[in-house]
């Protein structure tokens, strides 16, 4: 995993976590996350597809995501319900999204985000794909993200790779 | 004023009529999807539209495109995370009137409504 890779879904996450939620991130250390696991109970996850393929997890413990959740809607949920998946799908969406936009030259698509809840439930990556975890901490309490992407090969690269001779298709003829 | 807001999300649909609601605007309709945001619209109802990019059913150019069709002067806004210089210059082309980036402030958003509705916001 590059560090030109991870750097705009950090800025990502602490620019959201501040523009949305009025709330500062302090970061902790990254590390390569080896469990499939996340960190906390409550999890926004999104596919990236393109010139790179991964996964991005936006995971939080129960008081900051019921509290970002009464940032993002003017009411604090009495639990974790379907209102606050909702709002942890958003925060993903726009966390991920906001990163793709400044890695324009991997021309990223992303998923619809999925919410998982649970504290023992976990996320598969792709084999390829060693996730980065990266915590933070702020007054609500830990959050985390977890990033792993990898760079796909376009069919030229790979068939340099492989000695592979690629033939010109009738359209590109015409 | 009346404002039709159209993304599949329901709390980013909140958080925009929230927003509205605080600038006087209360008269807002909503739209799950980029379909619905189209069978909604009838030329001269609203003074503004925001629409998401990413939608079921039909994307928010298509949305643009086809709002655009039926009422050439009203406002619309494509409120997004697509910031990639080739996504903007697609929403320029489909009609767009400006560009709102998520995250975006309270702040940021009613600026972007006066510029385009001026004394409007306040009726």
């Amino acid at each position: 995993m590059k560090a030109e890779h991870i750097n705009p879904f950090l800025a990502s996450m602490v620019s959201v976590f501040d523009t949305m939620l009025g709330c500062k991130l302090t970061r902790g250390n990254p590390y390569v996350k080896n469990a499939v696991q996340p960190e906390h109970e409550i999890s926004g996850v999104i596919g990236l597809s393109g010139r790179a393929k991964g996964v991005v997890v936006l995971s939080l413990c129960r008081e900051a995501a019921l509290s970002a959740t009464e940032a993002l809607l003017g009411e604090r949920p009495p639990e974790i319900n379907g209102e606050v998946a909702d709002a942890v799908g958003e925060l993903t969406n726009i966390v991920a999204g906001n990163a793709k936009a400044k890695l324009e030259y991997l021309n990223l698509s992303v998923s619809l985000p999925t919410v998982v809840a649970g504290k023992w439930h976990t996320i598969e990556f792709p084999k390829s794909v060693l996730p980065i975890c990266i915590p933070f901490d702020c007054d609500w309490g830990p959050v985390a993200m977890m990033v792993g992407l990898v760079e796909q090969a376009s069919p030229s690269e790979a068939a340099q790779a492989t000695g592979l001779v690629l033939q010109p298709n009738m359209a590109a003829q015409a | 004023m009346k404002v039709l807001v159209a993304d599949d999300s329901g709390t980013m649909r909140k958080i925009i009529v929230r927003n509205l609601q605080a600038i006087g605007i209360t008269d807002v309709t909503e739209a799950a999807d980029g379909a619905e945001a189209v069978a909604r619209f009838k030329p001269g109802e609203f003074q503004l539209v925001l629409t998401d990019w990413n939608m079921p059913n039909k994307s928010g150019p298509d949305v643009v495109r086809e709002i655009r069709a039926m009422d050439a002067g009203v406002p619309v806004v494509m409120v997004t995370t697509e910031a990639e210089k080739s996504r903007v210059l697609q929403a320029i082309q489909a009609g767009v009137s400006d560009y709102l980036i998520k995250p975006f402030t309270s702040e940021t958003l009613r600026q972007k409504v006066e510029r385009l509705c001026g004394a409007a916001t306040q009726a």
